[in-house]
């Protein structure tokens, strides 16, 4: 560190081929995600085509406002955040006890196998996705109606337009979903821990589940950690699809399935106003972007060594 | 295999066909004057998007080559035709004229008034006179010298309407052969009292059949609000979230969805509902009413109709034999006009070649035809004067070019060809009920939605909440209905009404003048 500040041309020389090799990368970033952040501006404008975009007028926040119009607007910020945090939780849960399971897996070919099969569901769009839950919920043919409920002698429930079981089956998709993805990194993690340290704490006399406590685990820790931040900033963002795709826009559950996303989206489809979704898209980011800055600082506060930055 | 190698001779014969006829008219125009050959020098180029609802072809440069030879020759224009997707449409367009790429004529498909608030559409009334004559000359003939009022704004006039069948009675469209069988005579459905013992026939002959369509395929199948306007003469007053409507002519913006005509209309598509003539998944499921309709497990839906031929058309379309019954009138507002609306686009460089070309989109016989059929003798055959008919083996879905079902779209249906078999005096009929038929008196009167955008956005998002469930029968009004409207209140309905009272009453003012 300080060699590098006495002599900034020396390590110039030595840093430009990185810096070249880095060229692509940084550009990529610049035209790709710095650029377009002039376009915030559009969120404080009425946007008149005639006068162009730069020439239209300054509105301030009133373009917001139409987040905060009615009664829903608790209800769709309620249902982002609770599900994007059951998501969280459950997710990283569920990955972990995967990742767990496959390390345990001695024989490598029903590892890869597994994997694969575990990966399988996130490539999966959620248009299929949707058709797939539909064929199992849909009222007068669904698989669960039909051949689940009927024989056990329970009265067939209509999915579509029952709320209250949307947001077990919704957290139920996303992890079926995205749990085996996830898992790889923590799969990846643990395939990293020195296999020696389990070896002495077999000998201690450590089981498998003690080893899981008190070895894997906290050497997990950091990556649970880093990804845990990295899915923070997007607590305000939800998946379109799964949230208006699956539930196939089903009005009588907007009280459990609509999110910031979904609202805006319903709402800007007739109205074709790009300030009203760019104060929108302003309005999640900053919210994502508070919300990293305060888990890395409690984070930071904690525990030093495991904060992002 | 072998097939395709005579087509595609064919085909090249075709185009070498046109190539020196094209040559020909060439030579002859060159000769006439040294004018013609310096508009020809600096050729315009305009972009024009259309909407097909149809397959969407592969190649469409044949067409495009036709349509040029047309344009250049008799304008002095040069069209860039694209096509897209009903679903697409509005997308690409928007997408388009936000990104400033170049697109000139385009149409509305029902969203009027947002590209006028947003100045995305150019004035035209200045080029009109000069360039536009013909096109406004028909018009006023075939609708009556007001027609261009649906579409001016302050003063300018932004589109063109489309001069076709606007009046759109409310049919109830149903497999004639099932109504055979379940032994009910077509003459006695008369009204919409009559259908609920033809559905109760139908579903006690044929229990495996669904006597009524799906009413709601997101997005929100209207076949019942549109009864409700017809019978009631309701008027949306140009937007389409239904908070501010006037029903009947006392001038008293309400809300609809608090007024009795509305609890009425879904009372009784409850009582269809609990009586078993619907699908229980009706206000979610995602096969429309023609999808049952033509897989023969659905009877009947409703559909607003021109003219008295759209069995025969639709019975071509979904393969079963489909009549239909009129049972309920139409009611003309501003928007039945404006919704389907020609339009310049206000970024357009080429303003006076996209009115030209606008002029001849409603008055040249061989574009509108070549627009919607494609190139002769290889899309399609000609019959007699009026009809047209598929080439040998072949049916609208696969021919090369699939637009003709866009045909209420484009430009004059009088100049269009019809398909073998449909009676012509049917577009005769359909233009006679264009000025027959009743108009709201606010006919002409367009709401600007400036002051209440945000309003608008978060009512319309109440209505996608509760109008499916309710129109298709599914929930219980007694409940759902003040929960629809006190979730109204919420997302500032009543600032919606007022906006547009003081609006229309200043229109009403100025109308006396």
């Amino acid at each position: 560190m300080t060699a590098r500040r006495k002599s900034p041309s020396k390590p110039l020389k030595k840093t430009l081929p990185l810096l070249i090799l880095a060229g692509p990368g940084l550009l990529y970033f610049l035209i790709n995600s710095y650029f377009p952040m002039f376009g915030v501006f559009i969120a404080f404008k009425d946007v008149n085509y005639a006068k162009g975009i730069f020439g239209s007028d300054w509105i301030g926040f009133k373009n917001f406002t139409f987040l905060f119009q009615t009664s829903d607007a608790w209800i769709m910020t309620r249902n982002t955040l609770l599900y994007n945090l059951a998501f969280i939780a459950l997710g990283t849960v569920v990955s972990i006890i995967i990742a767990i399971l496959m390390s345990e897996l001695l024989n490598k070919l029903y590892s890869k196998l597994f994997m694969t099969g575990l990966i399988l569901p996130n490539l999966i769009s959620m248009i299929v996705l949707s058709l797939l839950v539909f064929a199992f919920l849909n009222a007068d043919s669904g698989f669960v109606n039909h051949s689940i409920l009927l024989p056990l002698g329970i009265p067939e429930i209509n999915w579509y337009s029952e709320a209250k079981y949307w947001p077990y089956l919704l957290v139920l998709i996303q992890i079926w979903k995205t749990a085996g993805y996830g898992s790889i990194v923590y799969f990846a993690s643990i395939a990293g821990i020195d296999k020696s340290i389990y070896e002495s704490a077999k000998i201690d006399g450590a089981g498998k589940l003690k080893q899981i406590r008190m070895i894997t685990l906290p050497l997990l820790k950091p990556t649970i950690i880093v990804l845990v931040l990295m899915s923070m900033g997007r607590i305000f963002n939800s998946d379109f699809g799964l949230f208006y795709q699956v539930p196939m826009n089903s009005g009588a559950l907007y009280s459990t399935t609509q999110t910031i996303d979904t609202y805006v989206y319903r709402a800007l489809m007739q109205l074709n106003d790009i300030g009203m979704s760019a104060a929108a898209g302003l309005y999640q980011s900053l919210v994502g972007f508070a919300l990293v800055l305060t888990v890395n600082a409690i984070v930071k506060k904690v525990n030093p060594e495991n904060a992002l930055f | 295999m072998k097939k395709k190698g005579l087509g595609s001779l064919l085909l090249s014969m075709v185009i070498c066909g046109s190539l020196l006829s094209a040559c020909g008219g060439n030579s002859n125009t060159s000769s006439k004057n040294s004018a013609d050959t310096e508009a020809k020098a600096k050729v315009a180029e305009i972009v024009f998007a259309l909407p097909s609802f149809n397959r969407i072809p592969d190649d469409l440069s044949k067409v495009t080559n036709a349509i040029n030879a047309i344009t250049t020759e008799k304008i002095g224009v040069k069209v860039d035709f694209r096509l897209f997707g009903p679903a697409d449409y509005a997308q690409k367009v928007n997408l388009a004229l936000q990104s400033g790429e170049k697109m000139d004529v385009f149409t509305t498909l029902g969203q009027f008034s947002n590209y006028v608030s947003k100045s995305q559409v150019a004035p035209l009334e200045e080029l009109l006179p000069e360039h536009g004559k013909e096109l406004t000359a028909i018009l006023d003939k075939d609708f009556g010298p007001d027609i261009l009022k649906t579409t001016t704004m302050d003063g300018h006039i932004y589109g063109i309407p489309v001069n076709k069948g606007m009046a759109l009675p409310t049919n109830i469209i149903y497999n004639a052969d099932m109504l055979a069988e379940a032994g009910v005579a077509a003459d006695s459905i008369q009204s919409v009292e009559d259908l609920p013992a033809v559905f109760g026939a139908v579903k006690q002959k044929l229990p495996d059949v669904v006597p009524f369509g799906p009413i709601n395929v997101n997005p929100t199948d209207t076949g019942l609000v549109n009864w409700m306007k017809g019978a009631s003469k309701v008027d949306y007053l140009t937007d389409t979230t239904g908070v501010g409507v006037v029903i009947g002519d006392n001038g008293k913006v309400v809300n609809f969805y608090e007024s009795d005509v509305f609890k009425n209309g879904i009372q009784m598509m409850r009582d269809w509902f609990e009586a078993g003539y619907l699908q229980k998944d009706t206000a979610t499921t995602t096969i429309t009413a023609m999808e049952m309709v033509s897989s023969g497990r659905g009877f009947s839906f409703l559909g607003g109709y021109s003219g008295m031929e759209v069995g025969k058309q639709l019975s071509a379309q979904v393969g079963k034999n489909i009549e239909t019954k009129r049972i309920a009138p139409f009611y003309f507002d501003t928007s039945a006009v404006n919704s389907v609306t020609w339009m310049v686009s206000s970024t357009s460089k080429e303003t006076e070649a996209a009115v030209k070309f606008l002029n001849l989109l409603y008055t040249d016989k061989e574009l509108i035809n070549t627009i919607l059929f494609g190139i002769e003798g290889e899309d399609y055959l000609k019959v007699d004067e009026h009809h047209v008919k598929f080439p040998e083996g072949m049916d609208a879905n696969t021919v090369p070019y699939t637009a003709m079902l866009s045909s209420g779209i484009v430009g004059s249906e009088s100049l269009q060809y019809q398909l073998e078999g449909i009676d012509w005096s049917d577009v005769e009929l359909k233009l006679k009920e264009n000025k027959d038929t009743a108009r709201s008196p606010y006919f002409g009167f367009i709401f600007d939605q400036g002051q209440v955008k945000t309003q608008i956005s978060a009512v319309n998002n109440v209505v996608s909440q509760f109008l499916p469930a309710l129109v298709s029968g599914s929930v219980d009004p007694e409940t759902i209905i003040p929960k629809f409207i006190s979730a109204l209140k919420d997302a500032g309905a009543e600032a919606i009404i007022d906006s547009k009272q003081k609006q229309l009453d200043a229109w009403l003012a100025a109308q006396q003048q």
